[in-house]
């Protein structure tokens, strides 16, 4: 049944993470993405990782995902089926750097898989011995060990939150204060 | 044997989720009515109750109109997308401790047991901004599309003020298994309900009450809708049983969201000054607790004016979002103190 359901979720996720690629539109893409990352979620639950599973869906699916068909929505490129006619899904130049690329990135990771000593999973997936309690375990490496490496990132992401912030309202405010000293001058 | 009880367990939640959704579209009409001095349905079956039955009756022999231009697989995907991660979040919800019927042994009453069910709450309830961008995009209409992208912005903003709140119980209670957060509050003495706890839980409450009215869309936050300005907003194009199952959805959002402040907040299951009492008392309870939010939805929605977009964007990241985190902190404080 677990292999069954693993080998479901892997062909989902490959087909749609293919589907992103290959769809002329990009609001398919999104939900092809969408897809893919729910595939994935599902495999880190086969793998006993519920919380990886759930924040999986909750960041990239309920967060990113959104933002991501919030800005396609927003950036109206035209009839995408007009704009693949004239363009072409996939022209030869970008059908060959693509498969480049994916084909280089599929070698590296089968020559890291196979001379690592990790223990092989069987059937593709590893269950955690006697049980692994998902949340416990992870909150104690995260506010244990890596407490410092974590901090470090949230206080990283959070200089970048604020950098966006003050660059976008820059450029919105500059224009409208330019006018009101031309008005009080 | 397990798998029938499983089978029978999920028959008995999703038959009470559906016709709790059911039963929420008659009783919005018939409380409307009344706070309006007006009678409401009557006319099919006593006193109106089949109302519902009626309804979706004609929702499915209506036409279905897809309009010109609309992405048909995209326009078809939205109402399931609304309808379905409603309803998935109710497996987690647990409604009863340890119930034996008629001698069989069915263990706690909720479909699954599981150790991140919060959290599988919200990343599901999460999914559901999908319903509605999908639907507002592929509808090929400016309204539709302008109530989607309020839809999104909207939810995605109130979803990390319920995040938070939410986490505030985790931490009073140590637990993101909605059993144990029940359990910790189910002493027999109902002071010890999260919503008692001093500032934090009634704090803590209000904001999880208002914010989830906006996670469900729901006045006076249904800005996707929003009929004075944008017809009827993501479903404006929608016909027949597309558009009831945006509707489905909506209605079993509220449910599982009132059920969920009813076990973060209010004890779940939990009979004051009776702590083992038996599944049937506290299935009762648990259900009155829920029908009380369920009718606070309604009631708001027919008292409170609709706000203005600014406003509920500016209410979310600059009044409640900081209201949530000082909360969390506070309870961090509070939990080290005690």
């Amino acid at each position: 049944m677990v292999d069954l359901l693993f080998y479901v979720a892997a062909g989902v996720s490959v087909l749609c993470a293919l589907g992103v690629v290959v769809s002329a539109n990009p609001v398919q893409s999104v939900m092809m993405l969408l897809g893919s990352f729910v595939g994935i979620a599902l495999i880190y639950l086969l793998a006993g990782f519920q919380f990886l599973a759930a924040i999986q869906i909750l960041v990239y699916g309920g967060a990113i995902m959104v933002l991501f068909l919030f800005v396609v929505m927003l950036l109206n490129q035209g009839d995408p089926v007009v704009l693949a006619r004239e363009q072409g899904v996939l022209r030869k130049e970008q059908l060959a750097v693509g498969l480049a690329v994916a084909g280089s990135a599929l070698a590296v990771l089968l020559v890291a898989v196979v001379r690592t000593d990790l223990p092989r999973p069987i059937f593709g997936y590893l269950w955690p011995e006697g049980g692994l309690d998902p949340l416990l375990g992870m909150a104690q490496a995260m506010f244990g060990p890596y407490v410092l490496a974590f901090e470090g990132a949230s206080v990283l992401l959070l200089a970048t939150a604020v950098g966006v912030m003050t660059l976008a309202k820059r450029q919105r405010s500059t224009p409208v204060a330019a006018a009101n000293e031309e008005v009080s001058a | 044997m397990s798998f029938v009880i499983i089978l029978i367990k999920g028959a008995l939640i999703y038959g009470g989720l559906l016709g709790t959704a059911a039963a929420m579209t008659l009783a919005e009409r018939k409380v409307s009515a009344w706070m309006q001095l007006r009678i409401g349905p009557n006319r099919v079956g006593p006193g109106g109750l089949l109302q519902p039955l009626a309804d979706g009756i004609k929702f499915i022999f209506k036409e279905e109109v897809t309009p010109d231009g609309a992405n048909k697989g995209i326009f078809r995907l939205g109402p399931i997308m609304a309808a379905v991660p409603a309803m998935l979040t109710i497996a987690v919800i647990p409604f009863a401790g340890e119930t034996t019927i008629f001698g069989i042994d069915f263990g706690l009453l909720s479909l699954t047991d599981l150790d991140i069910g919060l959290l599988f709450v919200l990343a599901l309830s999460g999914l559901s901004v999908y319903g509605g961008i999908l639907g507002g995009w592929a509808s090929n209409s400016k309204y539709s599309l302008l109530g989607g992208l309020r839809a999104s912005a909207q939810m995605v903003s109130y979803e990390l003020s319920l995040i938070m709140t939410a986490l505030t119980v985790v931490a009073l209670s140590g637990s993101m298994n909605l059993r144990e957060i029940v359990e910790v509050q189910n002493t027999g003495n109902f002071l010890d309900w999260h919503c008692f706890t001093p500032v934090v839980g009634q704090v803590g409450l209000i904001l999880f009450v208002i914010t989830t009215f906006a996670e469900t869309n729901r006045h006076p936050f249904d800005f996707a809708e929003c009929e004075p300005e944008l017809v009827g907003g993501f479903h404006t194009e929608y016909s027949s049983m597309k558009f009831a199952l945006f509707f489905l959805g909506e209605y079993c959002a509220m449910t599982v969201m009132a059920c969920l402040t009813t076990v973060l907040f209010l004890g779940g299951y939990s009979v004051p000054f009776w702590e083992d009492a038996p599944w049937i008392v506290q299935v009762g309870t648990f259900m009155t607790k829920t029908a009380f939010f369920l009718f606070l939805f309604i009631w708001v929605r027919w008292t409170l004016p609709r706000f203005r977009y600014d406003q509920l964007m500016n209410l979310g990241w600059k009044v409640f979002f900081p209201i949530a985190l000082a909360n969390l902190l506070l309870a961090g404080a509070v939990i080290s103190l005690s």
